[in-house]
């Protein structure tokens, strides 16, 4: 019997998007990408990681959050103070400032049984709320308005450069894209997408809404929190207010804007959302040059974005694929008319 | 009074022999509404049993009680599970009903769009996939045979409705008998013993009634299981019923073959109105 899935390798996507990330190392030493370009594509990096696990939610599990900003702060404060106070190693710090988050998020994830839409949104904003006043208000922990601050991860015991760190991250990308993609192309993939189509018929096939609905805030609290570790060992330097409303809906844009039903989409996204504001429009001639207009651009181009391409700017890819089809087409038409 | 082996016994549900699912005095309102009153009928092992009725006789209802969508305020839903334990199904969450052997159609599809035929069927075979998140996500060999074995058996679900061509295109915009089927097909991934279908005739003109039929009799045959269905196309319902109940206001008329049914004054009265 054949089999409906070809047995071709399916990650070459996810290996080029990592290795032109890794491109710009060489470029950066070569002198043609300045050091502050490579910060905003670690950023960019870090926050397609985020993006992913929102695409899960969102996208896979139609379920929403609001509360993103204030879990990757959480996570960045924990890494924060676990390497620069506690002085643990890089991997330890990891492992406890993704595991707290993803309590709180597993908490979210028996709450959103009860409240759906609107509803969980607003309450996923509140927690994200409260969040952001501990990172105020608890200064012996966070430092409050003084920020705290950190180092690059320091692996066995060497204190990485910003280059290596941001090769590190470029690693931990490929890696997240690629156990996403195997998931969301399992019978979990599968079980999360029919509990978001259809939760009548996801619980006719034995589907649990309740141990769907924790494995998809779990998988998204995780990735978000590993996020804000990156940030923190990166930007090295935290702020209270940087984990406002604002960062989680520059997450929920990073998802619909690249695709949401999909793992690739959110490094469109955030190269979208973050870089490009950053990279391309504040280089311009005039618009560049005014304060604020570059961010006002970007939400123009969002708007457009969504009118055009409401499914995420992942389609291009396919849109191209069929111009190039069409052009074969009528050329192959054209020959054959002529007799070549 | 001791507790002989034989009083422990008549404790657990009893279903006669030969019967698959047996329905007791159930009965649920809601709000001020009787919606389905003192209701009991059974299905047999490999038979096709038919509920018909007027629209608001409560035959979705009884659906949606047996396979635990509501639960009946009073009396009992009895199934025979393969290994020959009789369990009440009330007792059970909606996600456990179908390992117990037991899985149901939509009367509007529930498909999932965004996914393909394939993948839709494959939906149906959850409670078949054993390996836990984590080794699906490292793709780990446990996996991806399980995967592969359970792909097979969506593959031959497909052949066997005719669709194999169809397998890897999106639900969204296929055609309506198309997608009639998977909803059917989708219960067959599931090993059940019993499938309960909400009107699997809605919406198909004459042709695609008559593949219907040969559909399910194929099922009975091929599959093993017992077939419990509402429908309102009486021609289908005749043809294809060993038996069959009508309900009228939540109550049951009168159970018998599709010729006892017919000639009943009851039926006749409620159904096709006084003549």
């Amino acid at each position: 019997m054949k089999l409906t899935k070809t047995k071709t390798f399916p990650y070459w996507k996810y290996i080029i998007v990592c290795l032109l990330f890794l491109v710009m190392l060489p470029l950066n030493a070569a002198g043609i990408v300045s050091g502050s370009t490579l910060l905003i594509l670690g950023t960019v990096i870090f926050y397609a990681v985020v993006g992913v696990g929102m695409n899960i939610l969102l996208g896979y599990s139609g379920l929403i959050t609001l509360g993103g900003a204030g879990f990757m702060g959480l996570a960045a404060y924990l890494s924060g103070f676990c390497s620069t106070r506690l002085g643990l190693p890089f991997i330890l710090c990891l492992v406890i400032s993704i595991a707290v988050p993803t309590v709180i998020g597993l908490g979210i994830g028996v709450v959103s049984l009860r409240l759906e839409g609107f509803y969980l949104a607003i309450a996923t904003l509140g927690i994200g709320e409260i969040l952001r006043q501990v990172f105020v208000e608890f200064e012996p922990f966070t430092n409050g308005f003084s920020g705290m601050r950190a180092a690059y991860p320091k692996l066995f015991g060497i204190v990485l450069t910003r280059e290596v760190t941001y090769a590190f991250y470029a690693i931990i990308l490929l890696i997240v894209m690629i156990l996403v993609h195997n998931i969301v192309n399992s019978a979990t993939g599968r079980a999360l997408l029919a509990m978001k189509g259809s939760e009548s018929a996801a619980q006719a096939m034995g589907i649990s809404l309740l141990k769907y609905k924790l494995i998809a805030f779990a998988i998204s609290t995780v990735l978000t929190a590993l996020g804000g570790v990156m940030y923190m060992h990166l930007i090295k330097y935290s702020y209270p207010t940087v984990w406002g409303l604002g960062m989680s809906l520059n997450f929920l844009s990073i998802s619909v804007i690249g695709g949401m039903q999909t793992v690739l989409g959110a490094v469109l996204g955030a190269l979208f959302v973050i870089a490009v504001p950053e990279l391309v429009i504040k280089q311009l001639p005039v618009i560049g040059t005014l304060t604020g207009v570059a961010y006002v651009f970007n939400g123009l181009f969002i708007v457009l974005v969504l009118l055009f391409y409401s499914d995420g700017l992942i389609r291009i890819g396919s849109d191209v694929k069929k111009l190039v089809g069409k052009i074969r087409g009528k050329k192959n038409d054209i020959d054959q008319r002529s007799g070549t | 009074m001791t507790l002989t082996k034989e009083a422990v016994h008549k404790e657990s549900p009893d279903l006669k022999e030969g019967v698959l699912l047996e329905c007791r005095d159930i009965s649920i309102s809601f709000g001020g509404i009787r919606a389905v009153s003192d209701l009991t009928f059974d299905v047999r092992e490999n038979e096709v049993y038919g509920i018909i009725g007027p629209n608001g006789a409560g035959k979705t209802t009884v659906f949606n009680i047996i396979t635990q969508f509501y639960k009946a305020d009073s009396g009992a839903v009895l199934f025979r599970e393969a290994n020959g334990n009789v369990i009440d199904l009330v007792s059970l969450k909606t996600p456990q009903v179908v390992r117990k052997g037991l899985v149901r159609s939509f009367q509007n599809i529930e498909l999932i769009r965004d996914l393909s035929l394939a993948d839709n069927l494959l939906v149906g075979a959850h409670i078949h996939f054993e390996t836990s998140v984590f080794s699906q996500m490292l793709r780990l060999p446990a996996a991806r045979r399980e995967e592969r074995v359970l792909r097979e058996k969506a593959m031959q679900v497909l052949s066997f409705l005719g669709l194999t061509d169809r397998a890897d295109q999106l639900a969204a915009g296929q055609p309506y008998g198309v997608l009639k089927k998977i909803e059917l097909g989708r219960a067959l991934l599931s090993d059940p013993r019993l499938i309960i279908l909400d009107e699997p005739a809605a919406g198909l003109n004459d042709t695609e009634t008559e593949d219907l039929t040969g559909l399910v009799h194929a099922i009975k045959k091929d599959y093993n299981c017992s077939i419990l269905l509402i429908e309102h196309d009486m021609r289908f319902v005749m043809d294809i019923c060993q038996r069959i109940c009508a309900m009228s206001f939540g109550k049951k008329l009168a159970v018998g073959t599709p010729e006892e049914i017919r000639a009943h004054p009851a039926v006749q009265e409620a159904y096709l109105g006084e003549e």
